[in-house]
């Protein structure tokens, strides 16, 4: 049985060879790139040793997802969408070098939907990428925005999934910005934000073959569908677009597995369903399972079943692996 | 079997009686105290019946977060503190079988809100104080708040949090009420969290602290706080364990309107940190509170009657 990651992020080659030599990459600069790799030196690692810690974690396949530092949503577009075309061609390379251990998602210039669809498209196409890796919101507007709604369509048309991954600052950083908060509640609020944004902005009736996958868990998702489900019920400007509460809308998304909690995650496959939870771990960086293949398999409160349709099964349909 | 309730809230009348004619109330007008709710309107003795109605033998009365005035000048808030915490002692006074008290405090100002506090706990008998979940964006790990902890240790007060609007997800997304329905929840996390790895707790080791609604997500959330201490130096500054061990140091009220959720908590935290909040008498409170406990089926009794009474009653000492 296959082992395959959805949340397994990388840096360009290119990126970090000018990032070496001291250089500017399509106008980032290499103290801006200095920071985020240094505190994570796997950030810098060939595809080689990758692998080796691949095999020794017993991860088979990494869905490769330029790291998020790289979405860079708030710069001009046309340098954006030039530093997407390589990052994506970086990883298209890869899983063409190793068919049978990596593939691909692409990042977009999202503050530009028409240049985001033509290279979703161009990644689904001649680059034989599986999706998309995107932030929580663009510039602070979130997806419920009409204007994403081309970019949800073409992704449905091609059958890409679209991962939502956070960057930067969360809801949570202008409260407290201490004790690493941002990130350890940051991430799972603005994850609840972006399945409510789909959900109560109508975009999951619109598109109903969409393919959306929530990096770490859903976040809050699940536990909090119960509240989302009051809103709906006492307040008109929840129902606007949404005939059915959210908790409706749980099954119809993917959520990686990254709880960091087993209980978190059973109560997870409960509330969306087992078909809809896959492997993430979140390599390379510090927030990441440590031994992600042994941590599921550990578990005390999954069946063999159900860890394998996390570790490989599900996924291996959703992608067409 | 008895319920008692820890998060129902009051518009206080003096307040309505001005505004309803037109006259400014300590700089307040009509707008604010959310009048569009009939309910807020009513009187005790509407309340009582409204109580009975559902089941629900004691409220422990707070006022509604719009007086918490946190931005206003410390005489103006200390002003429309000691007002609404007149009436709420008279209501109490009134209905002393039926109604317990929670202070509304001028937070702004730590002498002031200890005062405050020792009048309403020490005079007027009143179990404690409801706060937001910061004061005007300073959070709880701010050293200046620890005075207010260490009084309220001493005096046995339990302090509820409650947030008022807006919340940490209204810049991000203000419509579909997520500011509410996502917001509460998160800015409770927050609001464990700077109690805990701001090191009030162990600081304080017998502060009685309440979250409303459920704790927001803090239960659930608990696994990536704790790989954070880990793997961060700076979540490790104030604090020697994990914060999951600090879970079963607070109480939590059961509004969740979830039942996996509510069971996740109990699990979590304890069934004795788990107390009856419904939230009366706002559109997003339990419909029949009592109603909905009784009726869960993954609870057993014994859970059903810790959450209804029992912890209250002891914590309180109802």
């Amino acid at each position: 049985m296959q082992t395959v990651d959805i949340h397994a992020h990388i840096s360009p080659e290119g990126m970090v060879k000018a990032m070496a030599e001291g250089k500017d990459w399509h106008g980032v600069t290499s103290a801006e790139m200095l920071p985020i790799h240094e505190y994570t030196p796997r950030t810098m690692w060939t595809p080689e040793e990758r692998l080796k810690e691949m095999d020794e974690f017993g991860v088979d396949v990494h869905v490769l997802s330029t790291n998020s530092f790289f979405y860079f949503y708030e710069r001009d577009a046309s340098v954006v969408t030039a530093m997407a075309r390589e990052c994506n061609e970086y990883v298209s390379q890869l899983t063409k070098d190793h068919p049978t251990r990596f593939a691909g998602f692409a990042t977009l210039p999202m503050q530009d939907v028409s240049a985001s669809v033509a290279e979703l498209e161009h990644g689904m196409g001649q680059l034989g990428l599986k999706g998309a890796m995107i932030g929580d919101h663009v510039n602070g507007a979130t997806f419920d925005d009409p204007k994403f709604l081309p970019l949800w369509k073409a992704a449905e048309a091609s059958g890409a999934v679209i991962f939502i991954h956070q960057s930067g600052d969360t809801v949570v950083s202008p409260r407290s910005d201490n004790y690493h908060l941002p990130n350890t509640i940051g991430n799972l609020a603005d994850r609840a934000v972006t399945f409510a944004s789909f959900v109560f902005g109508g975009v999951m009736d619109a598109c109903p073959d969409l393919k959306v996958c929530l990096a770490h868990g859903g976040g809050y998702t699940c536990f909090g569908a119960g509240r989302m489900d009051r809103g709906w019920q006492v307040r008109s400007e929840a129902r606007v677009n949404i005939q059915q509460p959210p908790s409706r809308y749980l099954d119809r998304f993917w959520y990686d597995c990254l709880t960091h909690d087993e209980n978190a995650l059973r109560m997870l496959i409960d509330m969306v369903g087992i078909d809809r939870v896959v492997f993430g771990t979140d390599w390379p960086f510090d927030m990441a399972i440590d031994e992600p293949v042994a941590w599921v398999r550990n578990t005390t409160k999954l069946t063999d079943a159900e860890k394998d349709a996390i570790l490989g099964g599900n996924i291996v349909k959703l992608l067409d692996l | 079997m008895r319920a008692i309730d820890i998060h129902a809230h009051s518009t206080p009348q003096c307040f309505q009686r001005e505004v309803l004619q037109g006259r400014a109330w300590h700089g307040m007008t009509a707008a604010e105290g959310e009048l569009h709710n009939p309910r807020n309107a009513w009187t005790p003795e509407q309340r009582i019946e409204d109580m009975d109605s559902i089941g629900v033998d004691v409220q422990i009365v707070s006022t509604n977060v719009a007086f918490y005035k946190y931005d206003q000048e410390v005489a103006t808030t200390v002003a429309i503190a000691n007002d609404c915490n007149n009436e709420v002692h008279r209501m109490t006074m009134d209905y002393p079988e039926r109604l317990a008290g929670l202070a509304t405090l001028p937070m702004q100002d730590i002498p002031s809100a200890i005062a405050e506090l020792d009048r309403a706990v020490n005079q007027l008998g009143f179990k404690g104080a409801m706060i937001g979940d910061h004061v005007n964006g300073v959070t709880f790990d701010d050293p200046g708040f620890l005075p207010f902890w260490k009084a309220a240790e001493q005096m046995g007060a339990v302090i509820l949090i409650h947030q008022a609007l807006p919340t940490t997800v209204t810049p991000r997304l203000d419509r579909y009420h997520l500011p509410n329905s996502i917001g509460n929840l998160t800015d409770r996390t927050v609001t464990f969290a700077t109690f805990v790895f701001g090191g009030v707790m162990d600081a304080c080791p017998d502060l009685k602290v309440c979250l409303a609604h459920g704790g927001g997500y803090t239960c659930y959330g608990a696994g990536r706080m704790d790989r954070g201490w880990k793997v961060r130096p700076e979540a490790r500054v104030n604090i020697q364990q994990p914060p999951s061990t600090y879970l079963n140091r607070f109480y939590y009220d059961c509004l969740t309107h979830s039942e996996p959720a509510l069971r996740y908590l109990i699990d979590t935290v304890g069934v004795d940190r788990v107390v009856l909040g419904t939230d009366w008498p706002a559109d997003m409170m339990i419909d029949w509170p009592v109603g909905w406990v009784m009726g869960l089926s993954s609870l057993t009794l014994e859970e059903k009657e810790a959450i209804l009474w029992k912890n209250l009653e002891k914590l309180m000492g109802l």
